[in-house]
């Protein structure tokens, strides 16, 4: 399986898979082939939490083609409690700035032809 | 290491165009030729950058570009950055006169999307972001660049209307720019009235989608001495990269490859932010002019709303920002970009900029960069 395939299926249990540098310990999203931080190769699966505070966020009112019948949606950044990572995804339901203050508590539900799904915890 | 000089310039009109894409590609380059006072069997090669050629039928537009100019036996290089194309085959172009491979080069960005409407040019666009986190979950590129001013706002002493000056003030230059897009001048009040594209930007803290081409001839000093016309120097050139996606950026508010371009640009020509005199930045939105700003050291960060309000950035301000009328008014036809800031400077630096001028300006720098500046590129000039 590839590591984005694999990645995927843990987004898809509301978990996040990150990779340990096996030198350093620096976590990086799953598709890392070297460590941002020493250049070292070797990594660990840490699997993370979903869960979260909002970063930042934008409401979409003009879409990219497929997301039409989706509009008002949010594109969100969360930050990972368990670690200084962020991940982004597709939010439902968002109409307003008033529905998503910036330090909102979320996490991510699913993954999806939307990509990776988050929503309000 | 040569000096390497701009010696000529030329542009079509920004806007939405009717000729092809080789037809608009191949005007501003005979502008730029005729601009120089040379003849096309004098360029050694060619640096031709474009994003969305497929859209008008035509990639591999070097070749096209060279044979419409007599001159097909000589290399080109076809070159795609997203939005920083123009000013990465600039550098290209540059690092090979500076390197003496060739003493004469021509550098033409062009782009043609507007036939092909809002929904492909938003949907194709998005292609140029960290796809499977950005553009594959929802995000248009107003929504990333909206979700840096959401992060600004919050960081930061801004409001919307702060971001709205920005768009009043490139309207007022653009509105001199004969080449311009949009040609009009606007009114906060008209920013804050226009539809939300991606909250909490609106329409008119957006760019528009443009039809354009720029060209420039890049020679080395000796040639630019041996042919009679106006020229200037390149006195600095710097590219960065930064994370591709914004989560992997450790601020929200702050472009890393502005800030690695823009170092390597002033180590180079050995001068720092306040020895510019006025700069060609890369305001795809509103937001993005305040950032620049800030990273290009201009301002101290969460200081560019502030520089705004008190009018530092107009063409008669303290650091004159986009006389052009920047990617807001002037347009961006994003292959063409990078290149089109050199045309303004190199016609600021050389008398040609008419009403826009900025007085006694003999320092001008460009930044362009890629996507929400996952590639950048900086360069700085001076008249000679």
């Amino acid at each position: 399986m590839s590591a984005k395939q694999e990645f995927v299926d843990t987004v898809k249990s509301g978990k996040v898979l990150a990779r340990k540098c096996t030198k350093c310990g620096e976590l990086h999203l799953a598709t890392v082939y070297y460590c941002k931080k020493c250049g070292n190769k070797g990594f660990e699966n840490a699997i993370l939490d979903g869960k979260g505070k909002i970063a930042t966020y934008t409401i979409i009112t003009v879409s990219p083609a497929g997301f039409e019948k989706y509009t008002p949606y949010a594109w969100v950044v969360l930050k990972l409690d368990e670690s200084d990572l962020r991940i982004s995804g597709f939010m439902a339901g968002i109409k307003t700035p008033v529905d998503l203050p910036i330090g909102t508590r979320a996490k991510i539900t699913g993954f999806d032809d939307r990509g990776i799904i988050i929503e309000k915890q | 290491m040569e000096k390497v000089c701009v010696l000529g310039a030329g542009s079509t009109k920004y806007g939405k165009l009717d000729d092809s894409i080789s037809d608009i590609t191949i005007q501003a380059s005979v502008d730029a030729i005729e601009s120089a006072g040379i003849e096309p069997k004098e360029i050694k090669a060619g640096y031709i950058s474009n994003v969305f050629g497929v859209a008008d039928k035509q990639v591999h537009l070097g070749p096209v570009v060279m044979s419409n100019l007599g001159i097909s036996e000589k290399p080109s290089l076809s070159i795609e950055s997203a939005c920083g194309s123009g000013s990465v085959a600039f550098r290209e172009a540059f690092a090979n006169v500076y390197a003496g491979f060739y003493d004469a080069v021509l550098v033409t960005g062009v782009e043609k999307v507007t036939h092909t409407g809002t929904e492909w040019t938003t949907t194709y666009f998005s292609y140029c972001s960290d796809f499977f986190y950005e553009g594959g979950a929802g995000a248009s590129f107003p929504g990333l660049f909206a979700s840096m001013a959401r992060a600004y706002l919050n960081e930061f002493k801004a409001t919307e209307e702060d971001f709205a000056l920005v768009a009043v003030k490139n309207h007022d230059n653009g509105f001199l720019n004969p080449k311009a897009h949009l040609r009009k001048k606007i009114t906060v009040d008209d920013v804050m009235k226009s539809p939300v594209v991606a909250s909490p930007l609106k329409l008119y803290d957006c760019c528009p989608f443009s039809d354009g081409a720029s060209s420039v001839i890049l020679c080395s000093e000796k040639f630019a001495k041996e042919h009679s016309k106006d020229y200037i120097q390149v006195i600095g050139s710097g590219r960065g990269g930064s994370p591709a996606a914004l989560q992997g950026r450790e601020h929200l508010t702050t472009i890393p490859s502005t800030k690695i371009a823009s170092d390597a640009a002033y180590k180079m020509a050995g001068i720092s932010p306040k020895n510019v005199d006025f700069a060609e930045v890369h305001d795809c939105f509103t937001i993005a002019e305040i950032v620049d700003t800030e990273d290009l050291g201009f301002f101290e960060k969460g200081q560019g709303v502030q520089a705004v309000r008190e009018g530092q950035t107009k063409r008669n301000g303290q650091i004159p920002i986009n006389p052009s009328g920047g990617l807001k008014s002037k347009g961006h036809p994003i292959g063409a970009t990078g290149v089109g800031q050199v045309v303004e400077v190199f016609d600021q630096l050389t008398g040609k900029a008419g009403e826009r001028t900025i007085k006694g300006a003999k320092i001008g720098l460009t930044h362009n960069f890629g996507a929400t500046g996952a590639s950048c590129a900086v360069h700085i000039f001076q008249s000679v």
